[in-house]
């Protein structure tokens, strides 16, 4: 119940929006690229900076896109590539844009299309990057399909290496790079989380009987994952063990659309709800040492998980991105196009 | 002569003379030293000197020195008179010598007295002597003569007193199996054993020649008395006394009393086990009395006899611990407690050093304390029966569960359950047993731990049947090792809203109540030590159940909204909105919905209270973690933000509509669940709206799909409304938010008209009534 918003407000998107990502190759700002999902109108592409004062978010450029965008991810080692998925009525693609130089003349350029990435034969879901830097695959998932691609966007020659279906009966809806294994994706099925080895394209492990809506990968620890679930909120999970979560945090009051880890600071997740709140959660993940359980332990481990909720909102959030650049700030995107961005420092200093 | 007594003038003198005569006889070696003793000589002056002159007793005195010195100093009348006092010192001296001379002479004569008159005695002790001598030999030698003349004589004498002693050992022998018979007749067995032991040296050493028969009839007689004393000693009937005195005789006869004891105590351990067999057979008094006759009689088997007894007791307890695991009753317990403790006090009467009491007591704390254990166990069961005892009586047969009465049944199994109990435990308090006031505080703290944990399980049980994953929950940390406890089956939902009004009867009602009668008959019990605090802490237990219950509400909405979510799910995300063919009725989700809702009405009605209907208010919103309002800040934000953005295009319709919106009523979505059924049922319903809007949000649609979304959701506000008493306002907005949202994800989105949307409208609810008229 935060009285006065503390956030900085960008209200710069005018149409409604699902998708926010943080810059991650920009090493100089903190920066956020959203993009708007409007059906009848032309799509833009925000480029949103925070000011070097850190009190007001600038909008660094302006770009049109055709479609509306589904999924928006920033190329991880390049600031000025980034990727989107989009539908147009019954039709949808992905493909991977450049941003062209910024020319005083026109406000409001095109995106230079370097591919597109159009061999999909079902609803493209998600286009993933390796996370933490230079690689030469992407990832796409459709909904039957996920297939690897051989990127060059020097030469904008886009190839698929491998390909593998997940079959009919099962509808695919996004998914997570593993930071720390180029060749594990977890790939969210119907009531499943899938962990594909993208060597031999083949199913390697799966958490069963979940319906999860997002998966986020813990950037510090190996094998720990976080999911936002439709029956149970949020829960982590040690991929070792895909029995049994090895915690769970109620989530919120209605769906949890998204969850994601710090990328800084270990415990420290971020999760976005239909409820319009946002909410901040400390867990410490004990699985390396469960056996340090004492009863004390557990007494302080009773502590409310819920660090903080923001409730400034006004409508249903599908979009959260903490800064690479400055991990104690995240952005957060509401359905009505607004785009708020929040410290988190005195929470941290809390702990 | 000294026997002339002189007066003083005349002891000066004798001193003198006496002075004169050491002098005289020492006069050689011991001159000077002679010299101090003299009166003249006092002054010791050397011989030179003037006044040393005077001094004429000194040997170095020299006379003309002396005259001429004199002659010198002195005037004639001084010479003269000098002259007349030497003339009269000469002549003392001279009287003095004559004395000397005389005295000795005089001891002299009487010396030579003496021994004249001694040697006239001894001349006739000779004669005397010799006369002794001879008569001492002779009687000497006469009585040698007597001595040996009587020697002889008393030699015999002496032999024939021995041989009579021997004759009349020999005589007691013979007649010693007469003498045992007759003692055996007169059952004077500690005579004849007497006898026999004294006679048996000899037996040893003549038994096998001359007192050959008479050892047989002696040795026949003591086994009869052997017999005799062991019958005795085996009939219970004899005295006691006479029964030890009896072991003592044996002993002393060298039987082996050993054996006899252990017999006898075996033969007294398979009574006593005989004794749990046929129950009240044998009085404990008997056996106490057993114990005391075997104390007696056995000093020295006081420790099996102690082991025996505490086998016993603790047979016995094992019994009563058997029979706990049945339920039973205080009453009972405490009376077979009773009957035990009573045997107890008869046998330590008898048996003190067996620590009985001790072991009773503690036997004691350990019975009540396991029965009050399962007397918690089995009120847990009671009434997880009533609430899921009831589930599988649904399964056989009826549908249709009344969860008013399961709720009823439990309510009351946990209220008077646990009033049963705490009025069933008081009766150890009631009692008056002797044991018990000693253990009252242990019982006492018994019971408010049996509380705590009672109620901390029955959480725990509850959170488990409701079948809620387990890692959250407080308790569950039991689960985190991994072990992840599935509920087998889960619930029916209606029995988790059961399960949540049941924590909140329990927190509201039955914990006040519990504590209320612990205060007031189990109170104090300060065994515990104070850090520790009173068992039940009724604070805590609240704080349980009431967490218990709004997790069991939460969850009994999410998994009605769960079940109605699937369902929407399927009815979004099958059809292809973007070519939807024109609607021409209600959509059958509808139907569906509402009968789902219906169901949950049905069972929220039965079990959760009738809330004051409240008006929809914005302060509802306050105080609940999880609620959400929209548009907390209308305006001063909105022109905020506009100023901010910093590409001021031109309006478009969407910032129209939402700035439209921003100035319509605030509008609360997630506001805090209360336990009544319109709180439950409209939350269900806003939930369940919301994940419609959230649905439509994902699709797009063509104008037919917009326009049956609108159809549905048009004939969803009747119903709805009719659901919602209070909440109108809130589903209406979110019905429109519905239709916003397909608005928004309509390609076309041209709604229907009125007057279609009203046809279409009643026809759909002509049809649902002929539904309903017809027979099903």
């Amino acid at each position: 119940m935060q009285g006065a918003s503390t956030g900085i407000v960008y209200g710069g998107l005018k149409y409604q929006a699902r998708c926010i990502a943080d810059v991650r190759a920009d090493p100089d700002h903190t920066s956020f690229l959203a993009g708007t999902l409007s059906l009848k109108e032309e799509n833009e592409v925000h480029l949103i900076r925070l000011s070097p004062s850190g009190n007001e978010l600038l909008c660094e450029g302006l770009f049109y896109h055709q479609n509306e965008i589904w999924d928006l991810k920033s190329c991880p080692y390049d600031s000025r590539i980034l990727s989107t998925v989009y539908t147009s009525g019954e039709t949808y693609g992905a493909s991977v844009w450049k941003i062209p130089e910024i020319s005083s003349q026109s406000n409001s350029p095109q995106l230079d299309q370097l591919v597109s990435l159009d061999d999909h034969t079902a609803k493209i879901k998600s286009v993933l990057w390796w996370p933490l830097g230079k690689h030469d695959k992407l990832v796409t998932i459709d909904e039957r399909n996920i297939f690897v691609w051989s990127i060059d966007s020097s030469n904008k020659i886009a190839k698929v290496i491998s390909q593998e279906s997940v079959g009919m009966l099962h509808n695919l809806s996004g998914g997570a790079w593993d930071p720390h294994d180029r060749n594990a994706v977890a790939a969210i099925c119907d009531s499943s989380l899938q962990c594909w080895d993208l060597r031999t394209m083949k199913n390697a492990n799966a958490i069963e009987h979940a319906h999860i809506r997002d998966v986020d990968y813990n950037p510090k620890k190996q094998h720990i994952l976080a999911t936002a679930e439709d029956e149970f909120g949020i829960r982590l999970w040690d991929l070792r063990m895909p029995k049994i979560p090895l915690k769970e945090l109620p989530g919120h009051s209605h769906w949890t659309w998204a969850v994601r880890h710090n990328p800084e600071y270990d415990g420290l997740i971020l999760s976005a709800g239909t409820d319009s709140t946002v909410n901040l959660w400390q867990v410490s993940v004990g699985s390396e040492d469960p056996a340090i359980d004492s009863p004390r332990d557990k007494r302080s481990r009773q502590i409310d998980p819920l660090l903080n909720s923001y409730t400034d909102y006004e409508d249903s959030i599908y979009g959260i991105a903490w800064s690479s650049q400055d991990p104690s700030v995240f952005a957060s995107l509401s359905y009505d196009g607004r785009v708020v961005v929040e410290s988190v420092k005195p929470y941290i200093q809390r702990k | 002569m000294a026997g002339v007594s002189s007066p003083p003038p005349m002891d000066e003198k004798a001193k003198r003379t006496r002075d004169l005569l050491a002098s005289f006889y020492t006069n050689t070696s011991n001159s000077n030293s002679a010299a101090p003793s003299s009166p003249s000589a006092a002054s010791n002056l050397t011989p030179r000197s003037p006044s040393s002159l005077d001094s004429i007793n000194s040997p170095s005195f020299d006379a003309s020195s002396y005259m001429s010195l004199l002659v010198q100093k002195s005037n004639l009348e001084g010479l003269l008179q000098k002259h007349v006092q030497m003339a009269a010192e000469i002549k003392n001296l001279d009287t003095d010598l004559q004395m000397l001379v005389y005295e000795n002479y005089n001891k002299f004569i009487s010396a030579t007295d003496t021994i004249k008159r001694m040697k006239s005695n001894i001349l006739g002790m000779e004669t005397n002597m010799e006369q002794l001598l001879a008569k001492i030999t002779s009687v000497q030698s006469k009585s040698d003569s007597v001595n040996t003349s009587l020697f002889e004589k008393r030699e015999h004498i002496e032999k024939l007193h021995r041989s009579r002693n021997l004759l009349r050992k020999v005589q007691f022998i013979y007649d010693l199996p007469s003498r045992l018979n007759k003692c055996i007749k007169a059952e004077a067995y500690a005579d004849a054993v007497r006898f026999f032991t004294g006679a048996k040296p000899i037996f040893e050493a003549y038994g096998d020649s001359s007192f050959q028969e008479c050892k047989r009839a002696s040795e026949e007689a003591i086994n009869t008395v052997i017999q005799n004393l062991q019958e005795k000693l085996y009939s219970d009937s004899e005295p006691i006394e006479a029964r030890a005195e009896a072991v003592v005789l044996l002993k002393q006869l060298n039987f082996p009393v050993d054996n006899l004891k252990t017999s006898l105590l075996e033969k007294l351990e398979d009574c006593l086990l005989k004794l749990e067999d046929e129950s009240k057979d044998v009085s404990v008094g008997e056996i106490s009395k057993t114990f005391r006759a075997y104390l007696i009689i056995f000093p020295d088997s006081e420790q099996r006899l102690i082991e025996l007894a505490q086998g016993l007791f603790s047979r016995r307890y094992d019994a009563v611990r058997d029979q706990l695991k049945k339920r039973m009753l205080s009453v009972d317990l405490l009376e077979l407690l009773g009957i035990i403790w009573e045997d107890v006090s008869t046998v330590d009467q008898v048996l003190p050093e067996a620590a009985l009491p001790a072991y009773s007591l503690e036997s004691t704390c350990s019975s009540i304390r396991q029965h009050i254990s399962i007397a918690f166990s089995h009120l847990q069961h009671e009434i997880s029966d009533a609430v899921a005892g009831s589930q599988s009586k649904s399964n056989e047969g009826r549908d249709e569960l009344d969860l008013q009465i399961v709720l009823e049944n439990s309510k009351k199994a946990a209220m008077q359950g646990s009033l049963d109990l705490l009025v069933e435990l008081r009766q150890f308090f009631d009692e008056k047993l002797e044991l018990l006031p000693k253990l009252r505080e242990l019982i006492t703290d018994w019971v408010q731990e049996g509380f705590q944990g009672f109620f901390q399980n029955l959480e725990k049980h509850f959170i488990l049947l409701s079948g809620s994953s387990t890692n959250n929950c407080p308790l569950g940390e039991s689960n985190h090792s991994g072990v992840l406890t599935q509920s087998p089956d889960k619930l029916p939902t209606g029995l988790v809203l059961v399960l949540s009004q049941l924590a909140v009867f329990i927190e509201q009602s039955v914990i006040p109540k519990i504590t209320e009668e612990i205060a007031a008959s189990f109170s104090g019990g300060g065994v515990r030590a104070y850090e520790y605090g009173p068992a039940f802490i009724p604070g805590e237990i609240c704080r349980l159940f009431r967490s218990a219950g709004e997790k069991l509400l939460h969850l009994y909405i999410n998994m009605k909204t769960r079940k109605i979510s699937v369902v929407s799910k399927k009815r979004f995300t099958t059809p292809n909105w973007i070519k939807h063919k024109e609607p021409r009725e209600v959509h059958m989700f509808v139907d569906i919905l509402l009968q789902e809702l219906e169901g949950v009405k049905i069972e929220v009605k039965q079990i959760l209270p009738c809330g004051v209907i409240k008006r929809h208010r914005n302060s509802d919103s306050v105080g609940s973690g999880s609620t959400n309002s929209s548009r907390s800040h209308p305006n001063a934000m909105r022109e905020d933000k506009l100023t901010r953005s910093n590409t001021q295009r031109a309006r478009s319709q969407f910032l129209e509509s939402h700035l439209a919106k921003l100035f319509e009523q605030k509008m609360e979505i997630f506001t805090k669940v209360e336990y009544t059924q319109e709180s439950v049922i409209s939350t269900v319903i806003k939930l369940c709206l919301k994940s419609l809007q959230e649905f439509v949000r994902l699709q797009t649609s063509n104008r037919s799909g917009y326009q049956q979304i609108q159809l549905d959701m048009e004939f969803l506000k009747a119903p709805l409304k009719q659901l919602v008493d209070d909440d109108d306002a809130a589903i209406d907005f979110l019905l429109k938010e519905v239709n916003n949202a397909a608005h928004e994800r309509c390609l076309d989105p041209i709604p229907l008209e009125a007057p279609i949307l009203d046809k279409l409208i009643s026809a759909k609810l002509v049809k649902n009534k002929d539904l309903s008229a017809s027979p099903l």
